[in-house]
């Protein structure tokens, strides 16, 4: 089979060493023990360098002082009083460690226990290792070789038996230490595997219900507060807010279904009439215009939903520009002022002289277009409406209160999803998108918007409701 | 299983310890002659008749008329020390 193919057939069927492998908890464990390992190589080459490295340099500067010795004095007296200086160690090595040449300059052996200098030797190499047979034991040795200023040669050595033991000893017992490291590592990264798999099992588990269509199942916490229960925990609240905007959008496409129904039912029995008063041209005319203006209030409808959309989505925020929000409460305030005074009510106004912003000019009047329209909508005839607006530390706060029915408080916490209606403004015009579009744009801005009491009018059955939205300077 | 292999580790790293030191060299064949010669170099030490290095000396040499010659010299060279008062 080709190697991709087996790749392939691998990752399809995997088996538990490809499991194990691919795993993420492996590869962190395995992480740590090649750390681990690493910093086990530093530690194994200070304790080299300490023991059997020690030992080296110990043999190498005894044999050095030795031979340096033997030199001096044959400086001093010449090759007999070192043939006996080299008798009279040897004899004194009980443990028979030694060995000692003293050659002439034509390489007779003049002195020393050994029968001759290396094969490979030369003259401008002081150190060799060599294999050294003693009456029939073979071991090891070091040797330095001084060439002397006639041309002599004078070998001076060590068996290195020892070292080599020492050596071998250690090199076992690291060795074997690797090896247990190295199965302890890969058992622990196993254990790791095992452990992450199961704390990660329930979110799996979560997201393969979820993918299979039901939106209700979240991911269960150990209650331990680690990093799968922070991650549980986000994936709940991402799903909560995917069931809720699922809902939302389940609630739209109701509300439009419900809210459609009337002025395209309406335009459809008046292009009804406009058939039954065909040969009169005046009441066909005038019952075509009132169909047209049905079918236009519900692409106004669609027009506002496609905005909130927008607006939500916040592809309007390269829009943004610095701006006075002064001449815009003008602009709103002229444009309602005079629709306040046509119902008999009062527009009253306050603000300083300018109030700078960060945000989408349109957007903004808009908003504060839809507050006053609501207010205008809402306010009694006679009453009056407010339109404020103050500098607050880094923000701007906009306050438009009206002395309408007001909201209780089950309905402020509904205002502002899409087509909702308090109970009290059923008999009003609108569609019930005035506010979900107000509350778009704030949040596009960085804001916060509230409602508070607003002014009751004289009666005192009418609490008024006073909508207040903070906007953050930048 | 993998882990296996690595335990095999030791005794991979034990055989690469054992290594060669390249064309062997010898010393020189100790015989009774050396015997005799470190028999010569105790006897004027004035420690040579004292002992250990006295019975040492003894041992040695016995060993070498015997022929077991690398053992006697072993004992006559730490007579030699004793003798040396080493």
């Amino acid at each position: 089979m080709p190697p991709l193919a087996m790749h392939r057939r691998s990752r399809q069927h995997p088996g538990p060493l490809w499991r194990l492998l691919s795993s993420a908890g492996f590869r962190f464990a395995l992480l740590f023990a090649t750390l681990f390992l690493l910093a086990g190589l530093a530690f194994t080459g200070v304790l080299w360098w300490g023991t059997a490295g020690a030992l080296d340099r110990q043999i190498d500067a005894a044999i050095r002082a030795d031979a340096v010795a033997l030199a001096e004095r044959w400086r001093d007296a010449g090759d007999a009083a070192v043939s006996d200086a080299i008798g009279e160690r040897l004899a004194l090595d009980a443990e028979d460690q030694t060995v000692y040449l003293l050659t002439a300059p034509d390489g007779q052996r003049l002195a020393g226990n050994l029968e001759q200098l290396p094969d490979g030797f030369r003259p401008d190499v002081q150190w060799y290792g060599i294999a050294l047979e003693r009456d029939g034991i073979s071991g090891e040795a070091r040797l330095f070789v001084l060439r002397l200023s006639d041309g002599s040669s004078l070998a001076v050595g060590r068996d290195i038996g020892e070292k080599v033991r020492l050596r071998a000893l250690l090199t076992e017992g690291l060795a074997w230490s690797a090896g247990v490291a190295i199965f302890f590592a890969f058992a622990g990264a196993w254990l790791l595997r095992r452990a992450l798999e199961a704390r990660l099992a329930p979110a799996a588990a979560t997201a393969a219900l979820i993918a299979g269509g039901d939106l209700s199942p979240r991911v269960p916490l150990s209650g331990h507060e680690d990093e799968f229960d922070r991650l549980g925990q986000s994936m709940n609240t991402m799903l909560d807010r995917i069931a809720h905007l699922m809902e939302g959008v389940r609630g739209v496409s109701d509300a439009i279904a419900h809210d459609l129904r009337t002025p395209i039912a309406r335009a459809r029995s008046r292009l009804e009439e406009a058939l039954d008063a065909a040969d009169d041209p005046a009441a066909l005319k005038g019952a075509l215009e009132r169909g047209i203006a049905d079918l236009d209030n519900v692409t106004r409808v669609f027009q506002a939903v496609l905005r909130i959309a927008e607006v939500e989505a916040g592809a309007r925020r390269a829009a943004f520009a610095p701006l006075d929000l002064v001449p815009l409460l003008v602009d709103a305030a002229d444009l309602y002022g005079a629709t306040a005074e046509e119902k008999g009510q009062a527009l009253h106004t306050a603000w300083p002289a300018t109030l700078p912003l960060t945000g989408d000019r349109d957007l903004l009047l808009q908003a504060v277009a839809n507050l006053l329209d609501n207010a205008v909508k809402f306010t009694p005839p006679g009453g009056a409406i407010s339109l404020e607006a103050s500098w607050q530390e880094d923000a701007v706060l906009v306050r438009v209160s009206d002395e309408g029915p007001g909201l209780s408080q089950e309905d402020r916490s509904r205002v502002g999803e899409r087509f909702f209606r308090a109970d009290m403004a059923r008999a009003t015009p609108g569609s019930g998108l005035g506010l979900s579009l107000v509350r778009a744009v704030v949040q596009l801005h960085g804001g916060t918007l509230w409602f508070e009491d607003g002014q009751p009018d004289e009666g005192g059955d009418r609490p008024g409701l006073a909508v207040c939205l903070r906007l953050p300077a930048a | 299983m993998v882990p296996c292999t690595f335990l095999l580790l030791p005794f991979f790293a034990i055989s690469a310890t054992a290594m060669d030191g390249g064309p062997e060299l010898r010393t020189l064949p100790q015989g009774v002659a050396y015997c005799q010669e470190l028999a010569g170099r105790l006897a004027p030490l004035p420690g040579a008749a004292r002992e250990p290095a006295r019975s040492l000396a003894a041992e040695g040499s016995a060993l070498c008329r015997d022929g077991h010659v690398r053992t006697g010299v072993a004992k006559l060279r730490r007579a030699l020390r004793a003798a040396q008062g080493r």
